[in-house]
């Protein structure tokens, strides 16, 4: 029997949210595989996106809710891939569910089952910047909205204690721990990776200070500052001294040259994050050091004209591999040279570091087990034969969004429509080959 | 307003109205937090209504199979007319209590959500509060269900033949990925041949060029592909799942009438006019091209040479040339200057190339390898505050603002990448608008960067915005996957129900409607002086509902009464 119809996404980000959608629309049965115990992906880390500035979960909820109730998609949260064998049409894929220990049908996401919880640890959805239980959802407004229970830090669940506290506070018996992973094995016609991509290691750079100063920060943790669903409910505060910055230096390609490409975002990103800056603290003088200004396609100019002189000054600087960033008292000295090459100083409170886009910490192992090649760059390469074509090196098997390489929204997008596109011609051609 | 009233508060006369209200306990959610029977109770006792018989009736969790089960078999048992349902958030169970009706005689658009958890029992801790707010707000729906009409899902055959509009590199992509055995593509170029502006293009990625004669093969060969050379499209009406469209050869000016039910637009680009620039007293005479001039010669001749027959020993490549004048970057000219860099020095290893650009905008993941390849390879590269030129002598300052002046042989300019001539004619043609830029607008710069306000018509490649030819052809095929998954050959689909109505006896024709509706559903017929709708192309967003200023619109299921009573009933 041929498995074209059924389809097989990892990742359940814009790309992979969306590449279901479609697939599901045209009466393929979608099985949606995504590692969180939530959907949304990167986007929903953004209380706003560029180029117009628009609330991120405003237009992500009606996806996530879209994805959720589709009756073609079966939503597979807290599981992982683990074999993906066969060929095209005729794959045979073994997913492993983790125990949740929250029951999907029966919680209603009421929320009390989390102050009874004695165990406190960072929660890495927040960049580590608040804590959370060990039975948790990863911020407000997740979806599902359903906890998860951290079975390596639960005192139940890693042996430390009876503790029961959490179970007896759920009025809808929804917690169950002694739940155990689920492996399933399912068949499919086609593939689409779409497991997203992860931001450049900033401590590999001591001239910028990230993890050895406290006022740097990278982009994420910045979007979860400024987010008033993040741990501080928006208000754009210092770690450690708790103080609203008042000058903020946004350092641009910072990973650059080490990973050998330009991620394509992150100088929109940092003339969004100086709209941010000026919209919540007005007073403050944010500065962005740069080397060239990257902002490709018939909306993006106008944003960073808008924001130039403005919101942000620009400064330019011959060198941006050379940038410094030291300890200055209570704040950070920013050293860089400017057009005429000679050094120059900037006092600030705060810096944010412009990272790259790198391949996800797991796009190596996803690549193994979907058997498909990455590029140069780690990224997962696909067939490059000049038609930006979305399938990879093994036939039936595609890639879409920042798995692919780094990209913004639209881009992820309309690669996931692309594969997805792609995939619907191939069964069409199969079912009636057939 | 009366009449309305009247065809709102009952469709038949001679039914006693019967509403079922059901609350929800969501477990103690809702019945820990507020005084369940007490609401109940209340509810119960209302004398605000003649002639209508109120069940009022608390349930464990309604959302729950059983919890299904039970209002279904409530709803047939009883016999409501109308229904109620007081629980959470419409985004959770609306569609859930909906499919509820949809399996029971009750037309689903009598019934309402009141959402008593998230407004009333999740953020009020008085429980006194909440039990007031939250018969407030049933009161409320109660009096808005009686308001509330009869709607009917009207299935639409359609059609799934598509119009793809441009042969270049996207449209015939779009038409290959379209066309099959139960779906015919109409391929409609206005020039005499298929290929566009890639036809001219000296291959930006290996093997780029046979793809474009494989696919003009393809098209030429494919049965489910009719193909219309020298001809522009007329005339189109209609929406997703049935347009009519009118050809017209521009040879002969014959006519040919299609129907589709989708359109794809692949119009292709134009380049800036360098003339147009102050800076750059650019004349076709002097040793002066654009990229494409240059593109043509390599992809022709295989090499570029001077207009005196010589092949040139330096060469400037200007960028950026219009991007302040456009205000956009069109983000694929740094990296084909580059490549065209390095033509010239596999032409002659000796030439001096020199790229004057302001920013390196380098998005592909190749792009930055190409440069650091370019740069090692001996290609000087100058970032400029400011250039002008005079024939082949250019003046630029740095960015240090030291002034100089170099002169070349060969000044190429990389023009930005603006909208095609006919953009705005099509635009009008097809009820699609444009955005600041001049292109075609998308219904959604993000999540829908490939659809329109007019439904069934989407924008591919350059007609889209600036790109290159990968990105132009996944455009295509993200359009050729909207089409696929929406017009599904034998299927029907199923418009918006909650549209927009025009009652003719008070419509003064002002035309105010015609001005806010961005789906372009709104006519006016000039026989009578009125405006219509058409309910196949609303969407029922309500932006014409408030413009019109004699109360000759209402959105159905959102009608001014609906909406006042409800809030005066929840206010009282």
């Amino acid at each position: 029997m041929s498995q074209t119809g059924n389809v097989l996404v990892i990742g359940a980000g814009i790309a992979g949210m969306k590449a279901s959608l479609m697939l599901a629309g045209a009466s393929n049965k979608v099985y949606l595989v995504e590692k969180l115990p939530i959907i949304g992906g990167k986007v929903i880390k953004n209380e706003e996106s560029f180029p117009n500035l628009e609330c991120s979960t405003c237009m992500v909820a009606p996806i996530q809710q879209d994805v959720l109730q589709n009756p073609n998609i079966e939503t597979l949260t807290y599981s992982i891939v683990e074999k993906i064998e066969g060929k095209l049409g005729d794959f045979s894929v073994v997913i492993r569910k983790k125990a949740r220990y929250v029951s999907l049908t029966d919680c209603i996401g009421c929320g009390m089952c989390y102050e009874p919880c004695p165990v406190s640890l960072k929660n890495e959805w927040e960049e580590n910047l608040i804590d959370r239980k060990a039975i948790y959802v990863p911020c407000s407004g997740s979806l599902p909205n359903v906890p998860v229970i951290d079975s390596e830090h639960c005192l139940k669940l890693n042996g430390k204690e009876e503790c029961n506290l959490c179970v007896e506070s759920c009025a809808f018996e929804a917690i169950n721990l002694d739940d155990s992973d689920e492996v399933m094995e399912i068949k499919v016609g086609a593939v689409i990776l779409a497991a997203g991509s992860s931001t450049f290691d900033l401590s590999s750079l001591p001239n910028l200070g990230y993890s050895t100063l406290p006022g740097v920060y990278a982009p994420m943790e910045f979007e979860r500052l400024f987010a008033s669903n993040g741990p501080t409910l928006g208000e754009i505060t210092l770690r450690e001294s708790e103080k609203i910055p008042e000058s903020v230096a946004v350092i641009h390609c910072a990973g650059r040259k080490e990973q050998k490409y330009c991620s394509a975002v992150c100088c929109m990103y940092s003339f969004k994050f100086a709209r941010f800056l000026k919209h919540k603290i007005p007073s403050a003088s944010v500065f962005n050091i740069y080397s060239d200004v990257c902002v490709p396609g018939k909306n993006y100019q106008s944003f960073y004209k808008s924001v130039e002189g403005t919101d942000t000054e620009m400064l330019y600087t011959s060198s941006i591999d050379e940038v410094q960033v030291s300890e200055n008292g209570p704040g950070l000295k920013v050293t860089y040279s400017d057009a005429s090459g000679s050094m120059t100083e900037l006092n600030v409170d705060m810096v944010i570091l412009a990272a790259a886009l790198v391949p996800d910490d797991d796009a190596a192992e996803l690549a193994e087990i979907a058997g498909v090649d990455l590029d140069s760059r780690g990224f997962i390469a696909t067939v490059q034969d000049g038609s930006g074509s979305m399938e990879t090196s093994r036939e039936g098997v595609f890639v879409a969004g920042t798995a692919e390489g780094p990209k913004d929204i639209q881009n992820s997008v309309i690669q996931a429509e692309s594969a997805a596109g792609q995939v619907m011609d191939i069964v069409t051609a199969e079912v009636s080959g057939s | 307003m009366k009449e309305f009233e009247m065809r709102e508060a009952g469709q038949d006369k001679n039914l006693r109205a019967k509403v079922g209200v059901y609350i929800c306990e969501c477990g103690p959610n809702i019945a820990g937090k507020v005084d369940l029977d007490k609401i109940i109770a209340d509810l119960s006792q209302l004398d605000d209504y003649q002639d209508v018989e109120l069940v009022v009736k608390k349930y464990g969790f309604l959302c729950s199979g059983p919890g299904k089960e039970f209002l279904e078999e409530e709803i047939r048992s009883n016999g409501y007319t109308h229904l109620v349902v007081g629980a959470c958030s419409p985004r959770d169970h609306d569609s859930t209590f909906m499919g509820v009706c949809k399996k029971t005689d009750l037309n689903p658009y009598l019934y309402r959500i009141i959402n008593i958890r998230e407004h009333c029992t999740w953020v009020i801790d008085d429980k006194e509060k909440a039990t007031e707010k939250a018969f407030s707000y049933i009161r409320g729906g109660i009096s808005r269900v009686l308001r509330q009409s009869e709607l009917f899902e009207k299935p639409l055959d359609i059609n799934p033949d598509v119009l793809v509009i441009g042969g270049g590199i996207a449209g015939m992509e779009a038409a290959l990925s379209l066309s099959g055995e139960d779906r015919r593509v109409f391929l409609v170029e206005k020039t005499d041949h298929l290929g566009g502006i890639s036809l001219d293009l000296s291959g930006l990625l290996p093997g780029q060029g046979e793809i474009i004669k494989n696919k003009i093969d393809s098209v030429t060969e494919d049965k489910n592909i009719r193909l219309f050379l020298n001809t522009s499209v007329e005339t189109v009406i209609g929406f997703l799942g049935n347009f009519e469209i009118e050809l017209v050869s521009i040879e002969n000016a014959e006519t040919t009438d299609i129907m589709a039910g989708a359109i794809v637009v692949a119009t292709g680009s134009s380049l800036f006019d360098p003339g147009e620039s102050a800076h750059l007293s650019y004349s076709e005479s002097d040793e002066v091209y654009t990229s494409l001039s240059v593109e043509k010669m390599f992809s022709g001749e295989g090499e570029a040479r001077l207009r005196s027959g010589k092949k040139p020993s330096s060469v400037a490549l200007i960028h950026c040339v219009g991007r302040e004048e456009k205000n956009y970057c069109s983000g694929i000219c740094c990296s084909y200057m580059m490549k065209l860099a390095g033509f010239f020095r596999n032409q002659s290893p000796d030439i001096q190339v020199t790229e004057f650009y302001r920013d390196l905008c380098l998005p592909q993941k190749d792009d930055q390898e190409r440069y650091t390849e370019a740069e090692a390879a001996g290609v000087e590269f100058v970032r400029i505050k400011d250039i002008s030129i005079k024939g082949t002598e250019v003046s630029f300052e740095k960015m240090n603002s030291k002034k100089s002046e170099q002169s070349f042989d060969m000044v190429v300019l990389a023009p930005a990448i603006v909208p095609s001539a006919d953009t705005e004619e099509l635009a009008d043609l097809l009820t699609v608008p444009l955005d600041e830029s001049g292109f075609f607008q998308e219904v959604h710069k993000m999540t829908n960067p490939v659809g329109t306000s007019t439904d069934g018509v989407f924008i591919v490649g350059t007609a889209h915005g600036p790109k290159g030819v990968s990105d132009s052809m996944q455009f295509a095929r993200a359009s050729a996957g909207q089409i696929l998954t929406r017009l599904i050959p034998g299927e029907k689909l199923i418009p918006e129900v909650k549209v927009t109505e025009i009652l003719e006896a008070y419509c003064t024709g002002c035309g105010n409607c015609l001005d806010v509706c961005v789906y372009g559903a709104i006519y006016s017929d000039d026989s009578r002086g009125i405006s219509v709708v058409n309910e196949a192309v609303c969407r029922g967003c309500g932006n014409c509902y408030g413009s019109c200023p004699s109360g000759a619109l209402r959105t159905k299921h959102f009608t001014n009464t609906q909406l006042y009573r409800e809030v005066d009933e929840a206010l009282r």
